[in-house]
């Protein structure tokens, strides 16, 4: 319903020629190592699956795939664009509740299509990913399968599919890669500057700063009259601040590899948000319904919006950039 | 080629006094505003005049007429959505006009397959229309009597959900319509004439109640038309805001442009859909109306770029364009700008034939329609392109962000979520 921030591209006046230290760093020392660990990570899912796919056996892979995918989740553009692969791969937030919606629909059908793996991609999003997988493994009600049910080869079919969609993902980025290496010549129709390259980078970071704040703080912050803690991302799998830290964890390693100067104030700006964040100790955020827990988290939203403020003083204004459109920019 | 974008647009921001022609182009844009919303209100208050008969003298042929009616007042509002983003006072405003998607049981009685409350929305099923008195969040409501003001200021986003959706377009398409139970099968919401009967032949229930909050839900959309257009009319805040800063127009309309196609149309209406196979995620569920609402937001895009509108009555509406602007700039990206829009308008319209030929948008959303999923991501990948291409032409012109002071989400971020 809401505009979320609008900021448009442009070289500012009179700043210097664009810097293009960030692209080649950026991809090679934070979002191919991303990609890869992502994928190795739902590769091992989608292996204890086949092997074993009950809930206490998928946990652990189930846990480690999360975190891979939030190294690389705020790569928006490209080849997670391709495909529609990010809401494929997480759908969160989901406001109307689809994913319990669709999952309960399967179970429920006992629909044949988790049998079938090349009709499995044809499924909603919201009854594949991790957050469909996070139903099986972790919701008291759908949870204590067996090794012969329905929703254990439910949890295989997710587990292959999610594994299959990194393959994609990883085999698309080393495209894209290119594209963004060669920004600017001749025939590169995507990338037709160097500072368009960075542009793209500079917008998932600052795009990202802003997720984290208001959706993923904000959402089960709701109103001071109405805190929503199940609002919370992966509240099931206990892990609504982890996904805050690891988040923010990425982007400073983002950050850091699009500047060729120093940047100090986005680097102070980043622990203390990190410092922040580990000294609440709620991993549930669950702290949002009492006033004094509450405020503990808004300080977290702040400081994390404040590094969003250090990011477009050192590095929007030193490179000339600032963010482009955004696939978030609707409702 | 990219030399040349590179060079044209760092030389635009240093050399820059501002280009010959960008006050001319901002009027423009205000007046096809102001025609475009007079436009909508015109064709409200025939919407207004149609569900009067219908309420007066309820039958199957007063029904259709303001069924037709609603379909012929989305056109021109369709065509004020790239308004939208970037001019905070239409963004601040839309929600009670064209909010979407909605929980459609907080107004009415729904199938059982609707189910109840959800963990997201403890009102999804609140049924007003047959509900005089309620507690919502804690406050015990007397809706004995359907006002607008009970609509607008009680039930939209009562308890702070979006979906609670009161007011506006959409929630008289459901009034109208009743629910699309058939999924993703062909056939659009059957609500009969007789739900708005009186005595003995009245069906759902409540029929009295119904016909008040259709004629509530109607006026307001009238008079909330109406603010519109005055603040567009000469005088108006955001004519004068805009004419005053003609940098920050030119900001605002392209931002306009770009979120709409990616963020909103391509990302939001289109693709989300496609993805969940949810006919409820289509844009005008219950009327089936959607195709037409895609293509008219494609259109309005194109007005915006090409400074040009044609209003409802055929007259039309022309002067300086954003597309001259930007190719005294950069002749080469105003001309794939043109190219791109025109494509995505082609693609929209390529969807639009489909269901003339006998397809729904919905029936394309469904699991494993190929045909209609290469239909619709053909539409949302020229949206995207086109977005790119407004982007090279925000850069060729060397904007700032001048246009969004004073925009409620940066001032006050805490306002975009609430």
């Amino acid at each position: 319903m809401r505009l979320l921030a609008l900021a448009l591209a442009s070289l500012t006046a009179f700043a210097p020629m664009p810097v293009m230290a960030g692209v080649t760093e950026a991809i090679r020392e934070h979002i191919l190592p991303a990609v890869e660990e992502f994928s190795a990570a739902t590769a091992d899912l989608a292996e204890t699956a086949a092997d074993d796919c009950t809930a206490e056996a998928l946990r652990p892979s189930y846990r480690q795939a999360f975190d891979a995918w939030m190294g690389l989740s705020h790569l928006s553009f490209g080849p997670l664009e391709t495909d529609g692969r990010a809401l494929a791969i997480e759908f969160w937030p989901d406001p109307r509740g689809m994913v319990a919606r669709t999952v309960e629909g399967m179970t429920a059908d006992a629909d044949p299509v988790v049998d079938d793996p090349e009709s499995f991609p044809e499924v909603s999003v919201a009854g594949r990913g991790l957050m469909a997988l996070e139903r099986l493994l972790y919701d008291d009600a759908l949870s204590a399968y067996g090794a012969g049910d329905y929703n254990c080869r439910y949890a295989v079919a997710i587990s292959a599919d999610l594994s299959r969609m990194a393959g994609e993902v990883l085999a698309d980025w080393r495209e894209h890669a290119e594209l963004m290496r060669t920004a600017g010549a001749e025939g590169n129709a995507r990338y037709m500057s160097e500072n368009e390259a960075s542009q793209v980078l500079y917008t998932a970071l600052l795009t990202t700063i802003e997720f984290d704040a208001d959706q993923r703080l904000g959402r089960p912050m709701g109103t001071f009259d109405r805190p929503r803690p199940t609002r919370a991302e992966t509240w099931r799998s206990n892990r609504p601040l982890r996904n805050v830290t690891l988040s923010l964890k990425a982007l400073r390693g983002l950050a850091l590899t699009m500047s060729d100067d120093p940047i100090p104030a986005t680097e102070a700006a980043f622990d203390t948000a990190l410092v922040t964040a580990e000294a609440l100790g709620d991993p549930l955020l669950a702290g949002v319904e009492t006033p004094q827990g509450r405020l503990k988290v808004e300080i977290l939203q702040q400081q994390i919006r404040a590094i969003g403020d250090a990011i477009e003083a050192e590095i929007g204004d030193g490179l000339g950039l600032s963010a482009g459109f955004n696939s978030r920019d609707g409702d | 080629m990219k030399t040349t974008v590179a060079i044209s647009a760092l030389a635009c921001a240093v050399a820059m006094p501002a280009l010959a022609g960008k006050p001319e182009v901002v009027q423009n844009y205000v007046a096809i505003a102001h025609a475009a919303y007079e436009d909508s209100l015109t064709k409200a208050q025939e919407l207004q005049t149609a569900i009067d008969a219908l309420l007066a003298e309820p039958s199957e042929d007063t029904l259709a007429a303001a069924r037709d009616a609603w379909i012929a007042a989305r056109v021109p509002y369709m065509q004020t959505e790239a308004y939208r983003f970037g001019n905070a006072i239409v963004d601040d405003w839309e929600g009670k006009v064209n909010a979407w998607p909605l929980d459609e049981g907080l107004i009415d009685y729904v199938d059982a397959s609707y189910g109840g409350a959800t963990d997201e929305n403890e009102y999804a099923a609140l049924n007003v229309i047959a509900s005089p008195s309620f507690t919502l969040s804690g406050e015990e409501v007397d809706a004995a009597e359907i006002t607008p003001e009970l609509l607008s200021e009680k039930l939209q986003e009562a308890d702070g959900i979006e979906a609670n959706v009161a007011t506006g377009y959409h929630a008289i398409e459901f009034l109208l319509w009743g629910q699309d139970l058939n999924g993703t099968d062909a056939g659009a919401g059957e609500r009969p004439w007789t739900d708005y009967a009186s005595g003995d032949e009245c069906t759902g229930g409540n029929c009295d109640r119904r016909g008040a909050y259709l004629k509530a839900a109607t006026d307001l959309l009238v008079s909330d038309l109406e603010w519109m257009v005055a603040q567009w009319a000469e005088g108006g805040e955001a004519a004068t805001s805009l004419t005053a800063d003609p940098d920050a127009a030119i900001s605002a309309m392209l931002t306009g442009m770009g979120s709409l196609s990616y963020g909103e149309l391509a990302g939001e209406r289109m693709k989300l859909g496609l993805m969940l196979n949810d006919p409820e995620e289509e844009h005008d569920c219950f009327s089936d109306n959607t195709h037409e609402s895609h293509f008219y937001d494609g259109i309005s895009i194109q007005n915006v770029w090409m400074g040009h509108y044609t209003r409802t009555d055929g007259t039309e509406v022309t002067g300086e364009s954003l597309r001259d602007l930007v190719a005294e700039a950069d002749p080469e990206v105003a001309e794939a700008v043109t190219t791109d829009i025109a494509d995505s308008v082609d693609k929209l319209q390529a969807i639009w034939d489909r269901v003339d030929q006998g397809e729904s948008y919905d029936q394309m959303l469904a699991r494993g329609n190929k045909e209609g999923e290469t239909l619709i991501m053909a539409a949302v990948d020229a949206l995207v392109a086109q977005t790119q291409e407004i982007e090279r032409a925000v850069n060729a012109l060397g904007l700032q962000e001048i246009g969004f002071e004073g925009s409620d989400s940066l001032d006050n971020p805490d306002a975009v979520f609430q």
